[in-house]
C-alpha cells in the first residue's frame, strides 16, 4: 500500500500553482495552444442544462398539491422572492424577483462543483465568471436607476448626498468611488476569491498528505490528518459555496434598492 | 410559481424593508473614503515633492469624510 501510495506521490505536485486552475484541453484533446472546451466550459453548460431542466419538469403541470419536484422548486423561488426580493425591495421586488432567482441557483450551482466529486473545480474561481455576472448587476443596477429618477438626474441623487455645501467637495469623490468603482469589483473579486481559496485550500490538504507520505513513510499518520482536514474542510467548503450565492444575490438586491430609494 | 401571491407581510411587519446590505455599504464607505483622499494626498506628495504627509492627511480627511457619509445616509 505504501508503494503504491509512494508511486502516486511521486507524480503529485506540491505545492498547489495557479497553474492547477488551468486545466487541459478537452476540443481538441490535450492541445496546448487551442482551449476551446475544457472542463470549465463543461461544467458550465452542464450547469445551465441542469438548471433549465430542473425547473422546466418541475414546473410543466403544476398541482395544488405539488409533487416533491414541484415542492423543490417552489421553495428555491419562493425563498429568494420572499427572503430577498420582496424583503428588500419591497412590493416591488416581486419583479426581480425571477433575475434574482436564476442568478442565485446559477451561483450556487455554478459554486457546487467545487465538491461534487470528478468535478472538483468551480468554474467560479476563473475571475471571468464573477466578472461577467457582476457587470451584469452594475449594469442593472445603474439603469434601473436612471429608469426610476429619469437619466442624469439618478446620478445626481447617487453622487450628491444631503449635506451641507462646503463639505460636498470632500464627498462626491468618496461616492462616486464608492458607488461606481468599488461595487462592481468586491461583487466580483469576493465570489472569486472564494472560491479560488477553498479550491486552492483542498488541493493543498490533499496533496499535502501525498507529499508527507513521498518525503518519509514515517510521516504517514500526519498524512492522515491531512486528509481528514480535507473531509472537514469539504463541510466548510459547503457552507462558503450556499454563504457566497446567498451574498452575491443579497448585494445585487441590496444595490437595486439604494438605486430605486427616494430622497428620505 | 409567478402566479402565486407573495406574503402580505414577509418580514413580519410594516416597516420599510430591512436594509441588508447597509454593513457592506458601512465598509464601503470608510475604505473608499481613506483611499481616494490618501490617493489625492499622495499625488500632492508627488507634486510638491514631500515624503507622505498630504497622503496622511488625506487618509485621515478621507476617513472622516466615509464617517460622514455614513451618518448622513445610513444613520437614522
Amino acid at each position: 500500500m505504501t508503494g503504491q501510495s509512494t508511486v502516486l506521490a511521486a507524480e503529485v505536485p506540491f505545492p498547489p500553482k495557479v497553474e492547477d486552475f488551468y486545466l487541459p484541453s478537452i476540443l481538441p484533446w490535450g492541445e496546448h495552444n487551442s482551449y476551446w472546451f475544457t472542463k470549465i466550459t463543461a461544467l458550465l453548460w452542464i450547469s445551465i442544462a441542469i438548471i433549465i431542466i430542473f425547473f422546466l419538469v418541475s414546473y410543466r403541470k403544476p398541482a395544488l398539491v405539488p409533487t416533491k419536484k414541484q415542492w423543490i422548486a417552489e421553495s428555491i423561488y419562493g425563498f429568494v422572492r420572499n427572503n430577498i426580493a420582496v424583503d428588500m425591495l419591497g412590493k416591488r421586488g416581486i419583479n426581480f424577483a425571477p433575475y434574482l432567482t436564476t442568478l442565485f441557483v446559477f451561483i450556487l450551482l455554478m459554486n457546487f462543483w467545487a465538491i461534487v466529486p470528478f468535478a472538483q473545480i468551480s468554474p467560479n474561481s476563473h475571475i471571468a465568471f464573477p466578472a461577467v455576472l457582476a457587470v451584469i448587476s452594475y449594469v442593472m443596477f445603474i439603469y434601473i436607476g436612471m429608469k426610476h429618477h429619469g437619466g442624469l438626474k439618478y446620478f445626481k441623487h447617487a453622487l450628491i448626498p444631503p449635506a451641507p455645501w462646503f463639505i460636498l467637495p470632500l464627498l462626491i469623490p468618496i461616492e462616486f468611488f464608492s458607488t461606481f468603482l468599488v461595487r462592481p469589483f468586491s461583487l466580483a473579486v469576493r465570489l472569486f476569491a472564494n472560491m479560488f481559496a477553498g479550491h486552492m485550500l483542498l488541493l493543498v490538504f490533499t496533496l499535502g498528505g501525498f507529499a508527507m507520505l513521498n518525503a518519509n513513510v514515517w510521516f504517514a499518520p500526519f498524512s492522515v490528518v491531512s486528509w481528514v482536514m480535507t473531509i472537514a474542510l469539504t463541510f466548510l467548503e459547503f457552507l462558503v459555496i450556499c454563504l457566497q450565492a446567498y451574498v452575491f444575490t443579497v448585494l445585487t438586491a441590496s444595490y437595486v434598492q439604494g438605486a430605486l430609494a427616494d430622497e428620505h | 410559481m409567478t402566479g402565486q401571491e407573495p406574503p402580505r407581510n414577509p418580514s413580519g411587519d410594516d416597516q420599510p424593508p430591512p436594509d441588508t446590505g447597509m454593513g457592506m455599504t458601512a465598509v464601503a464607505y470608510l475604505i473608499s473614503g481613506m483611499l481616494v483622499w490618501g490617493a489625492i494626498g499622495w499625488l500632492v506628495d508627488h507634486w510638491l515633492g514631500t515624503k507622505g504627509i498630504f497622503a496622511g492627511i488625506g487618509a485621515v480627511v478621507g476617513i472622516g469624510g466615509g464617517v460622514y457619509l455614513i451618518v448622513r445616509r445610513l444613520g437614522a
